[in-house]
């Protein structure tokens, strides 16, 4: 118990509850059930894609690609469906356009063997820019409603199909990670991939089934956001790649890879946006929101180390 | 001394004829608490700062016993910032929004939400292209006007045997920048005064200066006989008129636009940037809070032809926009061209 209280998850959950106490007492609005699922649809995307993420870097891996295959696979969406074809059509496209993408991160890293940091930078710069040649400098909306109720309004009583993905995706991600041996796989490559691949471990095709994910689940991701704000631009996503990885960084996982848990994770989301919601409805303007978020993740780099300081200096 | 221009005016007049003959102008009384936030599109911007400093003088003009927040994102987050910050106007259950919008429609599910939740939802500057989920845009010149002044500036300074100009606008999807470079193409196109007036390009500068300033200089690299680059956008015609003076190019590249007087007062006295246009943009923070407590404290419906008045600045109408259809507008106009007789004086 006492080892568990002391763990990296525990002075999250602390954090947690000292956030969510200040926040319902501070603010009346807080604890509304409207507030607490905006809380939630205001960074959906960023929270799913945060999911897989955290297999990614357990994979001593990164994909800065994420935000850019959002916008791509919204641009995409909004662009077939000028054309005419089938919303549904498109939505299955966009899916493959996704799948597709990750196989190429995980093709290049793989089999060429280029670093993950180098070729999801080239990828983010790439995906940006078809998506950006196929909507131009225009916004496309006036999509079926049924697409935009779906992003839009709730699906079991006021709780939104996005939101509902989350959680069914966080159990099965959970079950994946910590119950299988693809789970167990990712993290012995993570820790060191060389002494996997001595022990006869395909770790390419290991990696490519997670970049695969990866993309798929940001195209997703693009499609939400599309149907949530009911229209799509250039900039879809943009930018979001950083919040999603500080989200991940923030839940305990190791930026060198090997440790972390979808746990530590799941708090350091709920950290983030109870934070963010809290200091929005105190008015609390952006400047200030981006950097005491910035500082949340400087003390979470440097409270472990100072806790393995104390430990070296106890032997 | 101020070059004034009536076309705006005009328009609102010809437009609103008919229902100004009889309505009788309502007073707006202050006195009744209303929570109001002005959101621009992000922060940092002089402009918004002056429109925050408008909407401060009306908020203790009518002794608001609410209160006013001057909120908004940062320049990177912009568009998620302002759908989040108009979400969590609904759940405060604000009396009035009033938004520069820069997130297009993607804003409307948010803006349509805060309605739904009671609250008045009031776009100034940037209005809702579609205007769902926007009780009224408070315009600050008939966009149409804009086109005119802008084609008239380029036409003075390509002069009578016309010249190359190019358009450096702020983001690609500011809905107010594309009108306005829209209405400026229409007039080139339909008037024959301007046959001499070639537009070879529109580029985006995100209205960041060093993207501003580096697209204006590739702008001069691609096209070697540019005689003026118009920037309807305060950062974007700073760092053009930056950019000319920098590389030497002055008197061979004129920069025009929309301009703030204070930034611009140097390079219109030393021939970069020979003349701008702008309106008050703290004007129009005051006429915008107005408007937005007068909707909030139920005093004014919001109906066409509704005339009321605002404070020191006088009597205004209600009119259907004619840019967007289904929306409706306050026209502020007139506005001002600075040239270097004018703009030292502005500029203080």
């Amino acid at each position: 118990m006492m080892a568990r209280l002391k763990s990296w998850e525990g002075l999250l959950l602390a954090t947690l509850l000292v956030i969510f106490t200040f926040n319902a007492w501070a603010t009346p609005e807080f604890l509304t059930v409207g507030n607490q699922i905006n809380l939630f649809q205001l960074s959906i995307e960023k929270i799913i894609m945060a999911l897989v993420m955290t297999f990614v870097i357990i994979n001593a891996e990164i994909d800065l690609s994420i935000g850019s295959m959002m916008g791509l696979a919204a641009c995409a969406f909004g662009w077939m469906f000028i054309q005419g074809v089938p919303p549904g059509l498109c939505i299955v496209i966009c899916l493959a356009i996704g799948l597709l993408g990750g196989a190429l991160n995980g093709w290049l890293i793989t089999s060429i063997g280029l670093p993950s940091l180098v070729v999801t930078l080239g990828t983010l710069i790439g995906f940006r820019g078809l998506a950006r040649v196929m909507v131009e400098d225009r916004g496309i909306n006036d999509f079926p409603d049924w697409f935009d109720a779906l992003g839009q309004q709730g699906l079991l009583g006021p709780v939104p199909f996005a939101l509902i993905a989350f959680v069914v995706l966080f159990v099965v991600l959970y079950i994946v990670l910590e119950r299988s041996s693809f789970g167990r796989l990712t993290y012995v490559i993570g820790s060191n991939k060389d002494v996997a691949e001595y022990a006869g471990i395909n770790t390419g095709r290991h990696k490519m089934v997670i970049f695969m994910a990866s993309g798929l689940i940001a195209a997703f991701a693009g499609l939400l956001f599309a149907a949530r704000v009911g229209a799509v631009r250039g900039d879809v996503g943009n930018g979001f790649e950083l919040d999603v990885i500080t989200i991940v960084l923030l839940g305990g996982v190791s930026i060198f890879g090997g440790k972390g848990t979808l746990v530590g994770t799941l708090l350091a989301i709920l950290i983030v946006l109870n934070l963010r919601n809290g200091m929005g409805l105190l008015d609390i303007t952006g400047h200030l929101q981006t950097g005491v978020i910035g500082i949340l993740l400087i003390a979470s780099v440097i409270i472990p180390r100072i806790r393995l300081g104390r430990r070296a200096e106890a032997a | 001394m101020k070059t004034k221009h009536v076309l705006g005016l005009t328009a609102a007049l010809m437009l609103g004829g008919t229902s100004l003959a009889y309505a009788e102008a309502i007073k707006i009384n202050g006195g009744t608490a209303a929570d109001m936030v002005l959101l621009p599109k992000f922060l940092g911007i002089l402009v918004f700062d002056q429109a925050n400093e408008g909407a401060q003088e009306a908020h203790a003009e009518l002794a608001n016993g609410g209160t006013l927040t001057f909120q908004g994102p940062t320049p990177e987050n912009s568009v998620a910032g302002q759908i989040e910050m108009v979400t969590t106007a609904a759940t405060q259950k604000l009396a009035a929004l009033m938004l520069s919008n820069n997130a297009g429609d993607q804003i409307s599910p948010s803006a349509q939400a805060a309605q739904a939740a009671g609250t008045k939802v009031v776009t100034w500057d940037s209005p809702i292209p579609s205007g769902a989920g926007e009780d009224l845009f408070i315009s600050q010149v008939d966009f149409g006007s804009i086109g005119v002044v802008m084609a008239d500036m380029a036409l003075s300074m390509v002069g009578a045997d016309g010249g190359e100009m190019a358009v450096l606008s702020a983001t690609p999807d500011a809905a107010n920048q594309n009108a306005w470079i829209d209405a400026m193409k229409k007039v080139l196109a339909e008037d024959a005064k301007y046959a001499g007036v070639k537009l070879v390009d529109v580029v985006y500068g995100d209205d960041q200066a060093e993207v501003s300033y580096n697209r204006a200089l590739a702008l001069v690299d691609k096209y070697p006989n540019l005689e003026v680059i118009m920037a309807p956008t305060t950062v974007g015609i700073q760092a053009a008129a930056k950019a000319m003076q920098d590389e030497n190019l002055c008197g061979k590249v004129g920069v025009s636009g929309l301009g703030l007087p204070s930034e611009m007062v140097s390079y219109t006295l030393n021939g970069c940037a020979p003349q701008f246009a702008l309106w008050d943009f703290r004007d129009l923070g005051y006429l915008t809070y107005y408007a937005a407590y007068g909707l909030a404290t139920g005093q004014l419906t919001g109906e066409i032809g509704e005339t009321f008045t605002a404070g020191r600045m006088g009597d205004y109408t209600i009119e259907a926009d004619p840019g967007r259809a289904n929306a409706k507008r306050v026209l502020m106009g007139p506005f001002t061209v600075y040239t270097k007789d004018n703009v030292e004086a502005a500029s203080k």
